[in-house]
């Protein structure tokens, strides 16, 4: 029967998509949640990221799914893409679940408010992932790095390398977005750390790049036609030091750090791309955050508040700052090395 | 002209009927939610079903607003942009930190007004350009997408010196908290567009605007100014979306809704109006976003990753368009 | 003047079938549109089939051009089994199908389209232009069993397009068909006519040895449609069968060598066109005796306009009714007394212009154009194809500007958008049917409804009353005769030529128009369905509207009107009452001083 028929194509290809759907996620996160079948109760974390864009999200992303799997947590995934009011509705969706907890990246400070009372009204543990809300008093833990100080250490790192320069560098800094708390504190710790300079070094472009690779690359490539002999680039982010390879290349100033010509560079995050750079010789000094123990922190929160323990509403990540001084030491506790490596 | 087909007369017209029936997106929804319910416990259950009707409430006044747009044979890329910026004209009327009327108790009227005429104004130039000018939709609405949310970006950093506006009042937000709210003006105001095209003058003249403007102008229609309304309107519908998503994000910006716009072109096509003008319902429309959300709940609650999600949005998306098509040309059509 | 006639002895191959039908059946959702309908085809033969909308002629041929398959009998050609299944197949076949709608890309050349299946390609061995470089006009066609190979056969060569080639073949394509155009010129700069021509070109470069032309002459002027016979007969001396489908009785009666009459998808007559007179041809086609072609009018004679319609239309619940109608209805009781219509006839002109125009001037469209039309008045507009008389009805109606001149309706000035003329009682039924007169893809009742929509309306919000929208449509479907088959719900597209029309009409006829401006309301349209529109506007005058009608076919403006303008080059240049009214005076009008070519004075 042609009714029948058509009955069947259409369930068939809904069904075969959603099999091939299952089988492809299997690989991370397992399952349905509130399925298992031994008498203790499976926990089951919502894992909310505003974006997986750069690998150091995706860094925490495997991180957590990996320790989740470890501990035979089931973990429930969304990702926003950016957009706030698709966020929502996923952290909507993970408590109309009934979740145990809910990890949330946000995308910025403000609009994670609503989100974080929607929790609480339904008595939820959130955690904050290394972007802390703004000041609020709905409840909930930030887990997120000391930005000012390790910014600061590792442009201090930067500072005495120019004072070793022997003439007075130009600087120049990219800052995130400013409606993030952790583009504001890297910005803090920068300044800071040059104000202590003194006259040693000036800064003569702030780059805003709003988290955003193509605004970064226009920003240096007119700050470099303005200031041809800027002498120091910090960068709020590792993720844009393809940018400013790209630009320093064209004007001949990409050069090791023994070289003659070559222009300080300093970042933030300790990715897998400044490790490179840094291996290679072309970066000095980088604040690394520790991904790792963040994620580690994160899960052991909501653990916690499961077992009745209360959690204190921030938790800082003390970081440090890797340059080509230190590196061999704490090379094994830098992530972005270990992404590295692992990808070879 | 049909395809000759092996099986018998009777079986082909049950066929025929279900699938040229105006209801065939809703079997549809039954279908996907048959087809999720066994896997996923949580999908059948009501929170999770009032949970999918809040979250589709911005795209069912987008689709339908949309909609009124598609009917005239037009397109409004826009409606993203009108978002953005009346989201961010209301924040700056009632805004709490740099508000021009903040702690005023007038503040939230004269806002949601600013809200609803910026919408409308984005949507009379839309249409002055398309109906006057004689400039095509699609042209016109993708310029005036960028020229409109970089207004918005500008007016939001002039003012506040950030692209994002908090601290709204109270009595703003519980439009976004008070989800039954929110359902309520949804509902009425998808009503009101309903009523609009099957039952007034305005209706029947966008339904003849979209067939045949040459025939349209040449009868009395005074197609300009049937095709300036659509536009209006379907920049208002973009600004009671705004309203929602400013409401239940507590924050006025210029990047609220850009995700949708697929969404919404996706879910009126789906349910059956053209693109082509002439064709279509606010019910076809409701139907059509009610199958997207369905779905997206679904893959979401089987716990797929968001890229996968995407993809088997896109790829369901794309059969139902083939099946409308089929539809059009084999069993309607002949 | 070289004219082919039928009695051309020079049909040389006529014996020879080329295309034979045999017990062709089809059908659509079980009813059946062609009945078993056989006849052949001979090279070198000009067939005309002729038929009613709807008779199964376009179904027959789309067969033959593979566009549709048969669900029984069969098709052979040069006496082999032919079953294409897709144009494509008809095309190497030898049959090329010329549509009413030309299948030309406007946006490219002549070239182009000409050779879009088969450019000649760099380093191709150039094998099948040659064959018509040989062969000239005058040529004897000996082999009408021509083979195919010389065509498609692609002698390798690079993938780069030969534009010498392709510029030649043009050239010598073009000619053959009496065209001197460069090839590069592009489609959408040709009149209708020299499209037709290129359309034909097409067909020979691709060898055809059967030419299907359905209902070429709808859009062009008498001087094309001469050139289009004289192209026709030339390619039967190739040995070219033509299958020409026309409503133009006069045309087929004239140019064809043989005719087929389809009725109800059957074959109701056939044979040498000599055997057949117009009225014969006529009979066979509606299947009855149709003894006037026009309606007899109650002024002239004692038959009064149908009761039936004119009472639909009296009884119509919505609008005031006029004191015209009531008028009218009156004098129709007392039988023979004359009709309003008569009356202001009577009267003349002068006596109560409903409309009047003076000194319309528009640049190179219109010159000082001035008169009257009076109340229940008829009033004829002729002239050639291009003299301005479309474009005089456009401005008349607010659709085009004029730089000069003054439009009164009833004594008031009328100006301002279509919109606010039709508020002030004035219609117009365009020529272009499908463009400008119907969304095709709306229902009937919407169609209908759209004029009159406004007066359903009530405010605040505009609400419409359906119900009273429903009973106007439904009203008017019985006034206009409506195919009673249709539903209100059908789209208007499903609908014949004729059927159109009359939903057209119905939709302004709704509005009670004072004035309403007809643009060639026949055209494509079957005999049958003619008369209805005739009688239509007849009643309409007699109810005290003016009636403008615009018309290429000189018979149907002496038929109905009372009086007649002829346009020439934007300009009056002549006026005869119906007393006055004859062919010869009023094409020499409409050709100027000079004497009538003999080929225009053959077409009118």
């Amino acid at each position: 029967m042609k009714l029948r028929a058509s009955f069947t194509v259409t369930l068939s290809v809904f069904l075969g998509v959603l099999l091939c759907g299952c089988g492809g996620s299997d690989s991370g996160g397992n399952g349905r949640p509130a399925s298992s079948a031994s008498g203790t109760k499976k926990l089951t974390i919502g894992v909310a990221f505003e974006t997986l864009q750069t690998e150091f999200w995706v860094a925490a992303f495997d991180k957590l799914k990996a320790d989740c799997a470890a501990k035979g947590i089931t973990m429930l995934e969304g990702v926003a893409d950016g957009d706030t009011s698709k966020q929502f509705d996923q952290v909507k969706s993970f408590i109309n679940r009934k979740v145990d907890g809910i990890i949330i990246v946000p995308k910025d400070g403000k609009t994670v408010i609503p989100m974080i009372k929607a929790a609480n009204a339904a008595n939820i543990p959130v955690v904050l992932y290394n972007r802390p809300a703004d000041p609020t008093d709905a409840q909930h833990t930030a887990v997120a790095p000391d930005n000012f100080a390790i910014t600061k250490e590792t442009v201090n790192y930067l500072v005495s390398l120019a004072k070793k320069s022997g003439k007075k560098q130009k600087a120049m800094i990219l800052m995130g977005d400013l409606s993030d708390v952790n583009a504001i504190g890297r910005r803090d710790g920068f300044e800071a750390a040059i104000k202590e300079a003194g006259d040693a070094v000036e800064v003569v472009a702030r780059i805003p790049t709003d988290w955003n690779q193509e605004k970064a690359l226009a920003g240096v490539q007119s700050a470099m036609q303005a200031n041809p002999d800027i002498g120091l680039i910090f960068t709020s982010s590792d993720f844009m030091f393809p940018s400013i390879k790209s630009v320093l290349s064209n004007l001949g100033k990409w050069k090791k750090h023994n070289a003659p010509n070559h222009v300080i560079l300093g970042g933030f995050d300790g990715d897998a791309t400044a490790y490179q750079l840094m291996a290679e010789g072309y970066v000095d000094a980088t604040g690394v955050q520790d991904v790792y123990w963040e994620a580690e922190q994160a899960i052991q929160v909501i653990l916690d508040a499961k077992a009745g323990k209360a959690a204190p509403s921030r938790i800082d990540d003390k970081g440090f700052a890797i340059t080509q001084a230190n590196m061999k030491e704490l090379e094994p506790r830098m992530w972005g090395a270990v992404v590295a490596k692992k990808r070879k | 002209m049909t395809t000759v087909s092996p099986t018998t007369n009777n079986e082909r017209q049950t066929t025929n009927k279900l699938v040229a029936s105006e209801y065939f997106v809703l079997f549809l929804c039954l279908v996907v939610f048959a087809a999720f319910a066994p896997f996923t416990p949580d999908f059948a259950s009501s929170g999770n079903l009032w949970n999918i009707f809040t979250a589709c409430l911005p795209l069912l006044l987008l689709a339908t607003g949309q909609t009124l747009v598609l009917i005239t044979g037009g397109i409004d890329l826009s409606v993203t942009a009108s978002i953005g910026l009346s989201s961010v004209v209301g924040a700056l009327v009632m805004g709490g930190d740099a508000g021009w009327l903040r702690g005023s108790p007038a503040a939230m009227p004269v806002a949601i007004a600013a809200m609803l005429a910026t919408g409308a104004l984005v949507g009379l130039f839309n249409g002055a350009c398309i109906a006057w000018l004689r400039m095509p939709a699609f042209m016109v609405t993708l310029t005036t997408t960028m020229f409109f949310n970089g207004f918005a970006v500008w007016l939001a950093k002039r003012n506040v010196d950030a692209e994002s506006i908090y601290n709204l009042p109270p009595a703003f937000l519980a439009l976004g908290t008070q989800a039954w709210l929110a359902a309520f003006l949804a509902v009425v105001a998808a009503l009101g567009a309903h009523l609009l095209l099957a039952r007034t003058l305005l209706g029947r003249w966008l339904y003849a605007v979209g067939h045949n403007p040459r025939t349209s102008l040449i009868s009395g229609v005074p197609v300009g100014g049937v095709t300036v309304s659509a536009y209006m309107l379907n920049g208002a519908f973009a600004a009671m979306t705004a309203i929602l998503l400013t409401a239940r994000l507590e924050t006025g910006s210029p990047n609220h809704g850009k995700a949708l716009l697929l969404d919404v072109i996706g879910a009126a096509v789906i349910g059956g109006t053209s693109l082509f003008g002439g064709k279509g319902k606010v019910m076809w429309t409701v139907f059509g976003v009610l199958f997207l959300s369905l779905l997206g709940n679904g893959l979401n609650l089987l716990n797929l990753s968001d890229f996968m999600i995407t993809i088997i949005k896109g790829a369901v998306i794309l059969i139902a368009a083939l099946l409308d098509v089929w539809r059009n040309k084999f069993v309607r059509g002949s | 003047m070289n004219t082919p006639t039928n009695n051309d002895e020079q049909r040389t191959t006529h014996n020879e079938t080329v295309v034979s039908f045999s017990g062709i059946e089809k059908s659509f959702f079980g009813v059946k549109v062609l009945k078993g309908v056989s006849f052949d085809v001979g090279a070198g033969s000009i067939v005309g089939l002729v038929g009613e909308n709807g008779a199964g002629k376009s179904t027959l041929m789309n067969l033959l051009g593979g566009i549709l398959q048969p669900d029984a009998g069969e098709l052979r050609v040069n006496g082999q089994t032919y079953a294409p299944r897709n144009p494509n197949a008809a095309r190497a076949a030898g049959i090329a199908f010329v549509h009413q709608e030309l299948n030309l890309f406007p946006n490219l050349s002549i070239a182009e389209n000409l050779h879009l299946t088969d450019f000649p390609r760099v380093g191709e061995k150039i094998v099948r232009g040659s064959s018509f470089v040989v062969r000239g006009d005058n040529e004897p066609a000996s082999a009408p069993q021509r083979t195919t190979n010389n065509k498609q056969q692609t002698g390798g060569g690079l993938p780069w397009i030969d534009r010498r080639t392709l510029r030649s073949r043009t050239t010598e394509l073009l000619r053959q068909v009496g065209l001197d155009h460069a090839p590069d010129t592009l489609v959408e700069c040709l009149p209708a006519g020299e499209r037709q021509l290129v359309e034909i070109a097409k067909a020979l470069g691709a060898d055809a040895r059967v030419i299907i032309l359905d209902e070429p002459t709808t859009s062009l002027s008498a001087r094309e449609c001469e050139r289009l016979f004289t192209l026709m007969h030339q390619l039967r001396k190739r040995a070219i069968a033509i299958i020409y489908i026309s409503h133009a009785l006069g045309d087929v009666l004239r140019i064809c060598d043989d005719l087929v009459v389809l009725r109800d998808g059957e074959r109701v007559g056939g044979g040498e066109t000599k055997e057949f007179t117009h009225d014969r041809l006529v009979s066979l086609m509606v299947g009855r005796q149709l003894n006037q072609l026009y309606p007899e009018r109650s002024c002239w004679g004692a038959q009064a306009p149908s009761p039936v319609a004119v009472g639909a239309l009296a009884d119509h619940p919505d609008g005031a009714r006029t004191a015209m109608i009531q008028n009218h209805v009156a004098k129709d009781s007392s039988a023979q007394t004359r009709t309003a219509r008569a009356r202001f006839a009577a009267a003349g002109a002068a006596a109560l212009p409903i409309l009047s125009v003076r000194s319309l001037t528009q640049p190179g469209i219109a010159h000082d154009i001035s008169f009257d039309l009076a109340a229940g008045e008829v009033l004829g507009i002729s002239g050639l194809m291009g003299a301005g008389r479309s474009e005089l009805a456009r401005i008349l109606f607010g659709l085009d500007p004029c730089t000069s001149g003054e439009i009164q309706l009833a004594g008031q000035l009328l100006d301002g958008n279509p919109r606010q003329r039709i508020q002030r009682g004035l219609a117009f039924l365009t020529e272009d049917r499908r463009q400008e007169g119907l969304c095709m893809e709306a229902s009937i009742a919407d169609n209908i409804a759209l004029v009159t929509l406004t007066q359903h309306s009530r405010t605040p919000a505009r609400w419409l009353d359906f119900a009273g929208i429903k009973s106007a449509v439904s009203q008017m479907r019985e006034a206009v005769r409506l195919s009673p088959k249709a539903t209100d719900s059908q789209p208007v597209r499903t609908l014949s030529g004729g059927n159109q029309q009359k939903v057209v009409l119905g939709k302004w006829l709704l509005a009670e128009p004072k004035v309403l401006i007809l643009d060639e309301p026949t055209r494509g349209i079957d005999v049958g369905a003619k008369f209805e529109i005739y009688q239509l506007i007849h009643q309409l005058a007699d109810r005290g509207a003016g009636v403008l009608v615009i018309s290429s076919e000189i018979e149907e403006l002496i038929g109905i009107c009372d009086r007649l303008l002829v346009m020439r080059h934007g300009e009056l240049t002549g006026e005869f009452r119906r007393e006055e009214f004859d062919r010869e005076k009023i094409l020499g009008s409409a050709l100027h001083a000079s004497k009538p070519l003999a080929a225009d004075v053959r077409r009118l």
